[in-house]
């Protein structure tokens, strides 16, 4: 009887891993029949963009910010009348998978190819055929650091201090009549270490703290040692507007939460900024015991998470930053079709987006939110 | 109190003196504290600030109530914190993602602590392993379990507007605008029934008897290993409370996360009496000692602490706490 108790249990045990560890196989592009490597045609400019066709692959494809990346390389291909082929691992953690993703690609003769690596150490192999064979690649979203010199021509990702600039200057626009006497405006980041992270918080602080001075107003930055270094405004003691910014120790809801808590308690809090998802909602969960958010507390966020969007369309959050998948794709085969007709490619920012109670159910900004 | 004294034959009037001296004196603790807190911060003092700790309190006792048993049978649960993340990612990704019926990932939820605190259970009783060992591979398992079920992302669990909402509710409830913490009835009741269990059924004390002299308890006739399993197993049926209890309060969690926060359960089942070494402690100094732990985690930051120094406070508190354990057998011996 104890046996069967402990099968039964176990059974359910793996039943449970199963139905939830399992998402659809992506389908993957059958590998072409003859190798790559030997075809001269890929060093050549091609000039007929029907003749053109971009291997791109993604970091993932489930997810829905990587469906609103091919939303955008689906519609610019068409426009464009080239043929792309988008593929991606089914999790952020498999390496191999992407590796196999990349050797298909190659061997299907693409005329360019976008690559956002998952680990640039295991792709090496190929980014070398890559270059050997003249096959321009294309980095997006997070590119591919650390990529053999010349190998990759361009990145198409979201510049995150712009970013974090944009929240400082929506929020400070909702706050600058309230800053009267000294005031405290209150970070919420996940981390220190993350770069994306980072610059999505000196973003906001050195924006925010531009705009205070531009106004006749002075600026400072408190609280984690990090951003209090790498932000650009002078730190001094009697400034009047107070840029307060809070890290926990872990990435830990409840410690987020009660930084907010805190950052609530300060005097003279006008306004919380949550750099990421984990942030926003540590917002939203703490204005359930504190009515404030919201009311004389402005609240901004950043990404798109279920909990975020639901706390913007109430009125919550008086919005938050969404990066721009959609664009990111259109972006990128517009320079895949540049660098395959040999045209000089550069870096580009796929922009950012402000989205409110008001705007959020504008296509353009709805197709880009990923929590939905 | 007087119950351990029965359930115990070694335990003799000093000792449960001192038990009920350190309850007491850490009742004192928590006042002293409150009081510093409110003096220092006069946001501290709102009713908010209130909710906000039993927010962290909720998910804290839960697992310090389970914790409790284990560390009375003289072993320890380090799976519980980073379990109780896992627990919250799978059943929070069967609602959010895999479309289940709400009750479904809760049953899920805490179906999961069970096996895995009866599995943590098995390795310890049967296979022998130190519990410290076991269930710090249990813990790693968990870990990269909650990463693997959810590919990887975060979870949310549904907001308490949407449709799904209701879990949010379970224990907070929204009275007419007012936030009435109905969470703390639940975590009471269940204090005051695991409290009967561990003092007055015979399970409960064959627990409070291995802790004290396994080998006597042992040769004494009773299964040793049955009722180990079954401290383990206590553990990961409230580890997976907690993950609901956390889920309610704070909504989303990271895969790999929650490392860290077993300490502050079982910190606060030391700090409430509890002790390392087994045989003794009681449900209602874990409740007092993991209340004293929200109480810091939200008060420090208030007073302008930054994490790092929050702690490295917390950590001395429980050198503090363990010494006064450590003295405590040293009069018993």
């Amino acid at each position: 009887m104890k046996k069967k108790v402990l099968a039964v249990l176990l059974m359910a045990a793996m039943t449970a891993t199963l139905l939830a560890g399992c998402g659809n196989n992506a389908e993957t592009p059958a590998p072409a029949e003859e190798p790559a490597a030997e075809e001269p045609a890929a060093s050549e400019p091609a000039a007929d963009a029907s003749k053109m066709s971009f291997e791109i692959v993604s970091k993932g494809l489930q997810h829905e910010y990587w469906q609103a990346v091919k939303q955008g390389v689906e519609s610019k291909a068409e426009e464009l009348g080239v043929s792309v082929n988008f593929v991606g691992p089914d999790s952020e953690s498999n390496y191999d998978q992407q590796v196999q993703q990349m050797e298909n690609a190659l061997n299907s003769t693409p005329t360019a190819i976008g690559l956002a690596a998952l680990s640039t150490d295991t792709l090496m192999a190929q980014l070398q055929t890559c270059l050997d064979n003249n096959i321009p690649v294309v980095g997006f979203d997070s590119g591919v650091p650390g990529a053999p010199e010349g190998s990759v021509l361009a990145n198409c990702s979201t510049d995150n201090y712009a970013a974090g600039a944009l929240a400082a200057e929506k929020v400070y626009e909702a706050v600058k009549d309230k800053i009267d006497g000294t005031v405290r405006v209150g970070v919420v980041a996940q981390d220190s270490v993350s770069e994306s992270v980072v610059n999505r918080g000196l973003g906001f602080i050195d924006k925010f703290a531009e705009l205070a001075v531009a106004d006749g107003h002075t600026a400072t930055v408190v609280g984690n040692e990090r951003y209090i270094n790498d932000a650009k405004c002078e730190k001094s003691d009697g400034a009047n507007v107070i840029i307060d910014v809070r890290v926990p120790q872990q990435v830990d809801s409840a410690m987020s939460v009660a930084d907010v808590n805190s950052l609530l308690g300060e005097d003279g809090i006008i306004a919380l900024y949550g750099s990421n998802e984990h942030s926003a909602n540590a917002i939203v969960t703490a204005a359930e015991n504190h009515p404030e958010i919201g009311d004389t507390v402005v609240a901004a966020g950043f990404d798109s998470g279920s909990a975020q969007i639901q706390a913007v369309r109430d009125g919550v959050l008086l919005g938050s930053i969404t990066q721009a998948p959609v664009a990111m794709g259109e972006i990128l085969v517009q320079t895949l079709y540049d660098a395959a007709q040999g045209k000089p490619v550069s870096d580009t920012d796929t922009g950012c987006q402000w989205y409110t109670a008001e705007n959020i159910d504008n296509p353009e900004i709805w197709d880009n939110l990923y929590g939905k | 109190m007087t119950e351990k004294k029965k359930g115990n034959a070694f335990t003799d009037n000093p000792l449960v003196k001192a038990i009920g001296l350190q309850k007491i004196v850490v009742v004192l603790v928590l006042i002293l504290l409150v009081l510093v807190f409110s003096v220092a911060s006069s946001s501290f003092r709102q009713y908010s600030t209130l909710l906000s700790i039993l927010d962290c309190t909720y998910y804290l006792a839960l697992l310090g109530i389970g914790v409790t048993f284990c560390l009375i049978t003289g072993g320890v649960d380090l799976s519980i914190g980073t379990g109780m993340f896992c627990y919250a990612l799978i059943g929070g990704y069967l609602i959010t993602k895999a479309g289940t019926p709400v009750i479904v990932g809760i049953l899920v939820t805490v179906l999961c602590g069970l096996i895995v605190g009866t599995i943590n259970g098995l390795i310890v009783s049967k296979g022998g392993h130190a519990p410290f060992l076991a269930t710090l591979c249990t813990m790693m398992i968990v870990r990269g379990m909650g990463a693997i079920v959810t590919n990887n992302s975060s979870i949310t669990w549904p907001s308490a507007k949407a449709p799904n909402g209701w879990t949010r509710l379970l224990f907070k409830l929204d009275v007419g605008g007012t936030k009435v913490p109905i969470g703390l009835l639940w975590v009471l009741i269940l204090a005051v029934v695991m409290s009967i269990f561990l003092n007055k059924t015979r399970p409960g004390r064959y627990i409070i008897a291995i802790g004290s002299n396994k080998e006597a308890t042992r040769l004494s006739g009773v299964n040793v290993g049955k009722y180990q399993t079954l401290a383990y197993m206590i553990s990961g049926v409230f580890t997976g409370l907690a993950a609901l209890a956390y889920s309610s309060a704070f909504q989303s969690m990271i895969p790999g996360g929650g490392g860290g926060i077993e300490l502050n359960a079982i910190g606060g089942a030391i700090i409430g009496g509890t002790s390392m070494s087994g045989g003794m402690g009681t449900i209602s100094g874990t409740i007092i000692g993991v209340f004293l732990m929200s109480v810091l985690q939200l008060g420090l930051p208030m007073i302008g602490l930054q994490a790092n120094w929050q702690q490295v406070i917390i950590g001395l508190v429980l050198i503090i706490a363990v010494y006064i354990d450590v003295l405590k057998n040293k009069r018993l011996a």
